[in-house]
């Protein structure tokens, strides 16, 4: 587009492309014009694997540890060293009232060592989230220490190719992700800031989402379940 | 490259949201990915940056990887190289920093199949043996380092509009070598 030179023929601006040796202007014109004319994909393509050939040129170098460690925590959050809902799986299954009574005496012990901490919310915030037909049923208990929600889900899961999204809709908000939820039955989701003050009239909602979750910000799929946070 | 079916599987279940086989992922491409950011970034900071930002994006669009046509190590190396050159071109030149496009890796089916990697590296070696040694080194540079026509025109000190004329030139002979 405000090449200087002459414009060479497809073929050849499609290795151009391929190579990144146009300039941004030039780059984005071509790629609205790959979305239109296909014969331009089979350029692309070509010269993408035969050049893809010289990737033997690259040698291999180990990043150090912490970039994995980095991008782990980056993309799923930290992990909690020591999680009860991970020794819950066998609680599959059991009714939802004992679940609520092995979290409430699991939580009770976990407060043990520090009991002069200063008073948090005192009261046991649960949400059941579960679909009317119970085909979905998910808990969850918020650990006011480490501001996280611990997610069990105990009944259903994601549609071949879907994942499970979890949100999390204040008052007349608009519903929050809270993340994907991972293919095991447990996880621990950390609260956004200023969520945790309202927890107790948050509506908790899970839908079906593409892999990898919403890219708008808001639900796509069908809201598969709902729950009420309620104190206990 | 006896792991390529391995590759390909565990991209279709990080497609599917499956942790597991995510790290599995990282810990069998991490290094060819990391020497790629390497290459085009010269710096070891930036390129464990880049390559964070790499598995962040394979991690999101794994689920477009079936639908490219290109094998599995090449559509990972082409996510890397992009985001590297990105990273590149947006710390030599920050006005483009919003111009991370996706490139290749956002763009729609390709017809062209999968080509076995060994056969495509013996063939692109040939073809770029015949041209003169400068000119290959020209088309390396772009490629293996994200190297801009004028870097190009600067490292082998020769006017811009020469460089462009030179490469397409080399492009046009390769094109033809190794459509036979």
């Amino acid at each position: 587009m405000t090449s200087t030179s002459d414009t060479p023929e497809d073929g050849i601006l499609a290795a151009e492309y391929v190579l990144r040796l146009l300039s941004p202007a030039e780059e984005a014109a071509f790629e609205a014009r790959l979305t239109l004319e296909t014969h331009l994909m089979d350029y692309v393509a070509f010269w993408a694997s035969r050049l893809s050939g010289l990737n033997d040129e690259i040698a291999e170098t180990t990043p150090p540890s912490r970039t994995r460690r980095q991008l782990m925590a980056r993309l799923f959050g930290p992990i909690e060293p020591l999680s009860f809902w991970q020794r819950a799986s066998l609680w599959q299954g059991l009714s939802f009232a004992s679940i609520v009574l092995s979290g409430f005496l699991a939580l009770q012990m976990l407060q043990i060592p520090e009991p002069t901490l200063p008073a948090g919310p005192k009261a046991l915030l649960i949400s059941e989230i579960s679909a009317e037909d119970q085909s979905l049923r998910v808990l969850a208990i918020y650990k006011a220490n480490t501001n996280h929600l611990e997610i069990a889900r105990t009944a259903g899961q994601a549609a071949p190719g879907r994942v499970l999204e979890l949100w999390a809709i204040a008052e007349g908000a608009a519903p929050v992700s809270l993340g994907v939820l991972p293919e095991g039955a447990n996880t621990s989701v950390i609260l956004p800031e200023g969520m945790s003050a309202q927890l107790a009239s948050l509506t908790l909602a899970i839908s079906d989402e593409p892999p990898g979750g919403s890219n708008t910000g808001a639900p796509t799929g069908a809201v598969l379940a709902v729950g009420q946070v309620s104190e206990l | 490259m006896a792991q390529l079916v391995d590759i390909e599987s565990l991209i279709a279940r990080v497609a599917l949201g499956d942790r597991k086989a995510f790290s599995t992922l990282y810990d069998q491409t991490s290094a060819k990915l990391f020497g790629v950011a390497l290459r085009v970034l010269n710096n070891r900071a930036s390129a464990e940056d880049v390559l964070q930002e790499t598995y962040m994006k394979i991690w999101r669009r794994a689920d477009r990887y079936a639908s490219n046509g290109m094998s599995p190590m090449s559509w990972l190396i082409a996510i890397a190289r992009n985001t590297a050159i990105d990273r590149l071109r947006a710390t030599r030149d920050s006005a483009n920093l919003d111009d991370v496009s996706n490139h290749l890796v956002a763009s729609g089916p390709t017809p062209e199949q999968s080509v076995v990697a060994a056969g495509e590296a013996a063939r692109i070696t040939e073809c770029l043996g015949k041209l003169e040694a400068e000119k290959g080194q020209a088309v390396r540079g772009a490629y293996l380092q994200g190297l801009s026509y004028a870097e190009l025109a600067e490292k082998f000190s020769v006017p811009l509009n020469t460089m462009r004329t030179w490469l397409r030139r080399s492009l046009i002979s390769l094109k033809e070598c190794m459509e036979q």
